[in-house]
């Protein structure tokens, strides 16, 4: 086995792609990549609650695709582009933010950023999704307060925003 | 809030082998401060759980070369055991020769996990819920033993699952294509036309409180092939669910080919379902109430089967 084959590391320095820059950070493997968007880069818009995959609050974007932060390890991210809630707000709001505002897609807000980085994943691939393709890309964001109704509201409004944009 | 309980006791080695033999070494070597890691996805749950400490040593399988791809071999459907189940649940080959499967990973965790965890590490588990869907397909799977290449039936490795070495690492899993016959270019359906005296029929349910996230209380997969006179001709039935690992129910499956689907055999399947099936109670469900769930899905799928025939 050559070292370059069977290397492992506890410390890693992790270059990957956050909300577009180029960023080198200085931590170990298995560092969760939750804990680093949060406590060391200070993106508190994603956010932590189950910390094992169930709730959905911690989703970002991995090369466009929706993965929790919370099971993604940073040897997982390296050389990936990881987009959190502030890069998808970062050229001025999102229409599927403005949807979530206009028809109450939430009321304590803490499902919010985890719930429009799913819909944002969707909408990117697949921009006209029956209703059974919706609620498979949102089975795993779970919210305790709105009872899903404004949350299913926002997301037809978004797709009907964008689509009158294209 | 700062780093969870794990990571501030421990930062794991993660070692990037490229190669099966070199992952199989590590293991040797490292032995059981070491796990292998494909998506990670499972053993979060374990860690954070605490029925599993965090091991000192990963060795991450996703770095082995030839494991990440879907392709048609000699032998049937060929999928590496580093594919994402995402990437499964996509795949237009997958669902038009073994919509089971599909169905099964359509019904597993969320696309986000999904697009992280690997088939290789459900089917490793011996738990996942892809299991009896493989099951249903006559599935193989192609260990490394440390110096060659071993290939087994899914359903006989189950039965000996428990009791082998670590180091044993999946590279593979196989899915003989079923005969398709007339069946060719019809949309797959709960029933196909295999010849036009005789229907294939197949389904997949997962019982459980889904949304919650819950272990399922029983996972189901049955499929065969009934002729127009409701005469079964063949038959696969596979149980899981909950902490249980998968088993065919080949008694009851022989029991049944060559009988007409009546109202007298579906009671008779009810019956022996209850019999034969002897799932392990946890704290969301009893031994005998997943009995009886199992021998319900069971005994309305023949009612279906048969009604549409
Ligand atoms: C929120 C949540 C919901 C879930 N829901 C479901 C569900 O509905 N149904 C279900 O079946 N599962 C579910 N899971 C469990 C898990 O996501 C799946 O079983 C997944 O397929 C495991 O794959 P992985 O690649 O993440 O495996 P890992 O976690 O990496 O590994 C799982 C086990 O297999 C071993 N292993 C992995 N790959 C190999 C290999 N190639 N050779 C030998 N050993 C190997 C590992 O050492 C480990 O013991 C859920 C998990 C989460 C977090
Ligand atoms: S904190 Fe990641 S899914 Fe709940
Ligand atoms: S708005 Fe409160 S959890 Fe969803």
């Amino acid at each position: 086995m050559s070292d370059h084959e069977g290397q492992s590391s506890t410390s890693f320095a992790l270059h990957c792609f956050i909300n577009g820059e180029e960023q080198t950070l200085e931590t170990t493997a298995a560092t969760r990549m939750l804990n680093l968007i949060r406590d060391e880069l200070e993106l508190t818009g994603t956010k932590r609650s189950c910390d094992i995959g169930r709730c959905g609050a911690c989703m970002v974007l991995m090369d466009g695709i929706a993965v929790n932060a919370c099971l993604t390890m940073a040897y997982q991210c390296a050389g990936k582009s990881i987009t959190t809630i502030e890069g998808i707000a970062k050229n001025g709001i999102d229409p599927i933010q403005q949807a979530f505002l206009e028809e109450g897609g939430f009321q304590c807000g803490y499902c919010t950023p985890g719930m429009i980085v799913s819909v944002k994943a969707l909408l990117e691939s697949n921009p006209e999704p029956s209703d059974d393709e919706i609620a498979e890309a949102l089975s795993g964001n779970i919210c305790r307060c709105t009872g899903y109704g404004g949350i299913w509201r926002a997301v037809k409004s978004a797709i009907k925003m964008r689509g009158s944009n294209r | 809030m700062g780093m969870n309980v794990q990571e501030t006791i421990a930062s794991p080695q993660v070692w990037h082998p490229q190669t099966a033999a070199e992952a199989w070494h590590l293991k040797q070597s490292l032995g059981t401060d070491s796990i292998y890691v494909s998506g990670g996805t499972l053993l979060r749950t374990q860690w954070e759980a605490g029925i599993a400490a965090m091991p000192k040593h990963f060795i991450n399988l996703s770095s082995i070369r030839g494991l990440s791809e879907i392709r048609v071999g000699e032998s049937g459907l060929i999928i590496g055991g580093q594919v994402k189940l995402q990437a499964c649940r996509m795949n237009t080959m997958i669902q038009r020769y073994f919509p089971m499967l599909t169905e099964a990973l359509r019904l597993t965790a969320a696309p986000s996990i999904r697009q992280l965890a690997t088939l290789g590490g459900n089917i490793a588990s011996s738990i996942g819920d892809s299991l009896p869907a493989l099951l249903g397909y006559d599935a193989e799977v192609v260990w490394f033993n440390g110096i060659e290449e071993q290939l087994i039936l899914l359903k006989d490795w189950l039965q000996i699952a428990r009791n082998l070495h670590p180091e044993r690492l999946l590279l593979r899993v196989q899915l003989p294509f079923q005969q398709r016959e007339e069946a060719d270019g019809l949309e797959p359906g709960h029933e196909e036309l295999v010849h036009s005296k005789t229907k294939r029929f197949y389904a997949y349910h997962k019982v459980g409180r889904r949304e919650a996230f819950t272990p399922s209380v029983v996972t189901v997969s049955i499929s065969g092939i009934l002729t127009e006179a409701r005469i079964v001709k063949d038959i696969r039935i596979a149980l899981g669910g909950g902490q249980m690992i998968p088993i065919r129910l080949e008694q009851l499956e022989r029991e049944l080919i060559g009988e007409t689907v009546d109202t007298q055999t579906i009671r008779h399947a009810y019956g022996r379902v209850v019999q034969l099936y002897e799932p392990r109670e946890d704290i969301f469900a009893s031994s005998a109430y997943r009995q009886t769930t199992a021998a319900n899905v069971i005994a309305a799928e023949l009612w279906k089967i048969a009604a549409e025939a």
